[in-house]
C-alpha cells in the first residue's frame, strides 16, 4: 500500500495512499485575538464537506471498513506542557483503542487519541476506527500514514 | 406641406429606430456566440468552453485518459486531496468554470439540496482551474453546499478536457474512466449517463453469460444454443 500523493499546505506534508483523502486547513478567524492553527483530516471514504474539527458530521456515516484521523494543532502556548510532552509523531496499537475514547460514540466504533510535540508545534492525533473487527488493517494504514508525515517548525 | 415633411420625417425615424435595434440585436447575437466561443468580453469568460459531445459511456473504457485523484485548493484556503482512484465509489466530476455562461445551468442545479439526483453510488466533485485563472468570489458565491469544489488546472490537464462544462464519470474500483462528454443541461447528461449505463449494463451482462456458458464448454453459436421447444421437450422426458 504505497503511500502515492502529498498533500501538504501550513507546514504538514503527508503521503496518502490509494483510496484515501485528506484536506489541510486553517479555519477563519471569528473574534479579535483569537488565532486559529491547522486542522488535517484524512480518511480512507469520501470526506463529507460539512465537517467538525473531530469528526462531527463524518463519523455517524462511518462503515466498518472506515478510518477518520484527525491532527488538530495547538498553539505555541501548549508546547512544552505535560500533556504534549511525547516527541515526534507517534504510532497507533490495538491498545490504544477503546469506545470510551471517542469524542461521540458511536455503536461499533473505536477512538485513540495522543497528544504529542513535533518541530516544536502541538498537536493533538485523534483516530475513529469504523469497527474492531478490522482494526489491524486499520491501524496498518494509519502506521503508514503517520510515517509519512512531515512537520516543519 | 408641414404635415407631409412631418409624416415624411416620422417614418424616417421609425426606420431608423428599426435598423438600429437590428444593429444591435444582430451585435448581442455576436457577443453571445463569441462568449460560447471563449471569446467573449467578460474577463472570467476567458476558459474555452468544451465542444458539443454527447456524454459517451462505455463498457470497453479503454480508449479513454488515465484517471487519476484530484489534488488542488479548496475555497477555503484549504489544501484538498480527492481520492478517485481506488475509491469504493464512482466520482462525476464536472469540470465547470465560474464564468463561461453555459455552466451557469450545472451551477444552479447543483445549488439546490438534494436536486444532483445522482445514483448512491456517485459522488459528484466539480473541479474548476486554479485560483489565479478564476474568480474565487464568484466560486464563493455559486459553490453549492455539500459538494466537493476544488480548484486544479492540473486535473483539467490529467483529464484532457477540452472546455468547460464537461463531465467525466470514473469507477473507483477499477480505476477507469467509464465516460465522458458535456451535455447542455443537468437533466440532459443524467439522462445520457442513464441511458448510457443501461447499455452498459447490457453489454457486461452478456459478456458474464459468455463466460458462464464458456465454464461449460458452451461456445458462441453452439447447437444447444439454438434447439427448438419441441427438441428440448423429448430430452427433459426422457
Amino acid at each position: 500500500m504505497p503511500a502515492v500523493r502529498k498533500l501538504s499546505a501550513q507546514g504538514l506534508a503527508v503521503g496518502l495512499p490509494s483510496g484515501w483523502e485528506g484536506r489541510i486547513q486553517k479555519r477563519a478567524v471569528t473574534a479579535a485575538r483569537e488565532t486559529t492553527h491547522a486542522v488535517v483530516h484524512l480518511a480512507n471514504f469520501a470526506l463529507p464537506e460539512r465537517r467538525d474539527d473531530f469528526g462531527g458530521g463524518v463519523t455517524p456515516a462511518m462503515r466498518s471498513p472506515d478510518v477518520f484521523v484527525v491532527l488538530f494543532e495547538y498553539g505555541r502556548e501548549s508546547v512544552g506542557t505535560p500533556l504534549f510532552s511525547a516527541q515526534g509523531v507517534p504510532r497507533v496499537d490495538t491498545t490504544m483503542f477503546d469506545s470510551k475514547r471517542l469524542q461521540r460514540p458511536l455503536p461499533g466504533q473505536l477512538g485513540c487519541q495522543r497528544f504529542f510535540t513535533a518541530n516544536g508545534r502541538a498537536f493533538c492525533l485523534y483516530v475513529v476506527a469504523g469497527s474492531r473487527a478490522y482494526l489491524p488493517r486499520i491501524i496498518s494504514e494509519v502506521n503508514t500514514v503517520l510515517a509519512d508525515l512531515d512537520v516543519a517548525s | 406641406m408641414i404635415t407631409t415633411v412631418l409624416v415624411i420625417e416620422s417614418v424616417v425615424l421609425a426606420l431608423l429606430v428599426l435598423l438600429v435595434a437590428g444593429l444591435l440585436r444582430s451585435h448581442a447575437e455576436i457577443l453571445r456566440r463569441l462568449h460560447a466561443l471563449g471569446a467573449g468580453l467578460d474577463p472570467d469568460g476567458s476558459v474555452a468552453v468544451a465542444p458539443p459531445r454527447a456524454l459517451d459511456v462505455r463498457a470497453d473504457a479503454g480508449s479513454f485518459v488515465a484517471a487519476a485523484d484530484i489534488d488542488g485548493a479548496g475555497l477555503h484556503d484549504d489544501a484538498t486531496h480527492i481520492a478517485i482512484v481506488g475509491a469504493r465509489h464512482r466520482t462525476m466530476l464536472a469540470f465547470l468554470s465560474s464564468g463561461c455562461l453555459t455552466c451557469q445551468e450545472f451551477w444552479s442545479a447543483f445549488a439546490g439540496a438534494g436536486r444532483v439526483d445522482l445514483p448512491d453510488d456517485i459522488r459528484l466533485v466539480v473541479v474548476t482551474k486554479d485560483a489565479a485563472e478564476e474568480s474565487i468570489s464568484a466560486l464563493l458565491r455559486l459553490a453549492p453546499a455539500g459538494v466537493p469544489v476544488v480548484m486544479s488546472s492540473a486535473a483539467w490537464v490529467d483529464y484532457e478536457v477540452p472546455g468547460s462544462p464537461y463531465f467525466v464519470l470514473v469507477d473507483g474500483e477499477s480505476g477507469r474512466v467509464q465516460g465522458e462528454g458535456t451535455g447542455a443541461t443537468w437533466e440532459q447528461v443524467k439522462n445520457l449517463l442513464r441511458q448510457a449505463s443501461d447499455d452498459a449494463d447490457d453489454s457486461s451482462r452478456e459478456a458474464r453469460i459468455d463466460r458462464e456458458l464458456r465454464a461449460y464448454g458452451i461456445e458462441p453459436g453452439d447447437p444447444s444454443l439454438y434447439r427448438t421447444a419441441e427438441q428440448i421437450a423429448p430430452r427433459s422426458r426422457a
